[in-house]
């Protein structure tokens, strides 16, 4: 098993010289296994280059077939879906997976996200390619070829967003992105998912001393990155969810930092970096 | 009266080694008077930068008040406004103003953009005041010394341009927008060239009378030119120009000066230096001074030499 980050910059992209290295589109991580099944997780600006690459194999030609996993819905993890070029030809078939939300149903979010107050495309409707937007529950197996998934929720903020464990091959990486565990740590349930697991791509969008003016606000620091791999036996770590005004010289530092720390190898997520698993 | 380019690029943003020279980040332009007044146009991803330098600007940590006018409300053109640091400062006052192109309130269009499951930070949640101001096509306001002309456009669901006149100079914001002869963008999904009828038609050349009347020897036209001809033909109804296009109305205007903006995605740092060169001289022989916004570029308007226009 493969993954390839496309996208690792969290809340806003950040184009300019000073991000060349890292990288500056929002959060889009592609997962390969052995036997060539895909799945992507999010739909940052990360996916508008992932879908040059589509585009020029079977997705060009209305082939292609494509599970989708949404942490949540938050701008900087959908707002590459419009620009998402497979979307455009018939018989492309792509289907977008999230939970449950409470109130409104994703379909009806993502709508949103369309309407032509917004965008010249006017609704899901109007993509070509078959989408199938599909609600599902955390602590479930979720549906995606060559692939075993398993999700729980976890916390963001004032919401919660989904954890995946994606396992092919033997190998397993887990993804747990724009959350912030309790004080106390994480919970019982995300320690049973990310469990002895051989990467984890883990929210790291504050250095230690950041953090202790953004507790609250959803995200985590280096420090409990680290911590969270060391306490459910991360064989690698992968920082992730950069902040924007993290440019390549200050993740160097925190990265420095943070494998003197950690007793997990340790590194940060760079877009267009291939990870073997 | 002078301008500072804060995002230059179209549909959403560019980052990485091929767009480091003309930038990635999407609409958004700095206005400031001779006394220092600030107008920002657009608010694309552009206007975080922005907002990080305004926030540092300003002598009282509140009491200050920020004027953003809105062409449309396209995702490439308001997606800077959650993380626009002023909005998080308490006692500041944030007057949008745009065109309301729908029956649904304007505040709840633009508030839209941070309901939860977008942004964590509700519209209604954050410390600073938001205020709301319609603007319509043809009617000049004032905001402190700016005088601001909102200017009908051809774009899908409706666009505005403004010109912008202070200090005795003026510019004019022309995005975005298609040409005016081959559709009337209209308020439903187009999969392809929708044919004009004679009533499109009418208002599609009195719209194109109009904005050409309104560029009237205005110093500086920034406008909406995202496609090359070749590409225009592919998308032309996707609502956006050429530089053709542009130079076409500058020069029946009598504008002397021309910034192509709102560059495609695809468009790196190479194909623009292509295209600036193509139309510098494509402009000279029109008699129009030619250049492609980049990201911080700072132009003076009513100046002949700005050092931005090379060609
Ligand atoms: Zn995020
Ligand atoms: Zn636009
Ligand atoms: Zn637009």
């Amino acid at each position: 098993m493969k993954i390839r980050f496309w996208g690792v910059r969290g809340s806003c992209a950040t184009p300019g010289g000073r991000y060349l290295r890292y990288g500056g589109n929002t959060t889009a991580i592609e997962v390969r296994s052995d036997s060539g099944h895909r799945i992507l997780i999010d739909l940052g600006t990360g996916v508008t280059e992932l879908a040059k690459e589509l585009m020029a194999a079977e997705f060009g030609q209305g082939k292609g077939v494509l599970p989708v996993l949404l942490t949540h819905t938050h701008v900087d993890h959908i707002q590459g879906l419009p620009f998402f070029t497979p979307l455009f030809i018939r018989g492309n078939s792509i289907r977008i997976m999230g939970r449950e939300l409470a109130g409104v149903s994703l379909k009806e979010v993502l709508q949103d996200q369309l309407n032509g107050h917004y965008s010249p495309l006017y609704g899901l409707e109007n993509l070509a390619a078959g989408l199938e937007v599909q609600t599902l529950k955390t602590g479930a197996s979720w549906p995606a070829e060559g692939f075993e998934v398993k999700t729980e929720l976890a916390p963001h903020g004032s919401t919660s967003v989904v954890a995946c464990r994606i396992t092919a091959d033997g190998k397993s990486v887990v993804i747990m992105t724009d959350v912030e565990h309790a004080p106390e740590g994480i919970s019982p349930e995300l320690t049973e998912l990310a469990r002895d697991c051989d990467l984890l791509v883990h929210d790291a969008m504050f250095s230690d001393s950041e953090y202790a003016q953004r507790a609250g606000w959803g995200h985590s620091s280096v420090g409990s990155a680290i911590a969270v791999a060391e306490s459910v036996g991360a064989r690698r770590l992968a920082l992730f969810h950069h902040s924007p005004d993290s440019s390549d010289e200050h993740l160097d530092m925190i990265v420095g930092q943070a494998t003197e720390s950690s007793s997990v190898a340790v590194f940060a997520a760079q877009e267009g970096h291939d990870v073997d698993i | 009266m002078h301008l500072t380019f804060w995002g230059v690029r179209g549909s959403y943003p560019v980052p990485g080694a091929a767009t480091v020279r003309y930038g990635g980040h999407t609409s958004c332009v700095e206005l400031r008077s001779e006394s220092g007044g600030c107008l920002v146009i657009d608010a694309g991803t552009g206007l975080r930068g922005l907002g990080q330098k305004l926030a540092q600007e300003a002598r009282d940590p509140g009491g200050t008040t920020y004027n953003l006018i809105l062409s449309h409300v396209h995702w490439d053109h308001i997606q800077g406004l959650p993380f626009f640091e002023p909005a998080y400062i308490g006692d500041t006052k944030i007057v949008v103003h745009a065109p309301r192109a729908a029956a649904k309130e304007l505040r709840l269009v633009i508030g839209g953009i941070t309901r939860h499951e977008f942004f964590p930070v509700a519209l209604d949640a954050v410390p600073a005041d938001f205020e709301f101001q319609e603007v319509t096509p043809g009617k000049a306001f004032d905001i402190d010394e700016f005088t601001v002309l909102p200017i009908g456009l051809n774009h899908p669901f409706g666009a505005v341009g403004y010109r912008v006149d202070a200090d005795g100079s003026s510019m004019a914001y022309v995005s975005d927008t298609a040409p005016f002869d081959r559709m009337l963008h209209k308020q439903h999904f187009t999969a392809g060239v929708e044919e004009p009828n004679s009533d499109d038609l009418a208002i599609l050349s009195e719209m194109r009378a109009n904005l050409v009347q309104s560029l009237r020897r205005v110093d500086t036209v920034i406008y909406d030119t995202h496609f090359t001809k070749g590409e225009y033909e592919q998308f032309t109804h996707w609502g956006h120009s050429t530089p053709d296009h542009a130079l076409e109305i500058c020069h029946e205007a009598g504008v002397r000066q021309l910034v192509l903006y709102h560059h495609a995605p695809a468009h790196d740092d190479d194909a623009m230096d292509k295209i600036a060169e193509q139309y510098g001289v494509r402009g000279k022989r029109m008699a129009i001074a030619v250049c492609v916004a980049r990201e911080a570029m700072t132009l003076t308007m009513g100046e002949a030499t700005n050092p931005g226009f090379g060609v």
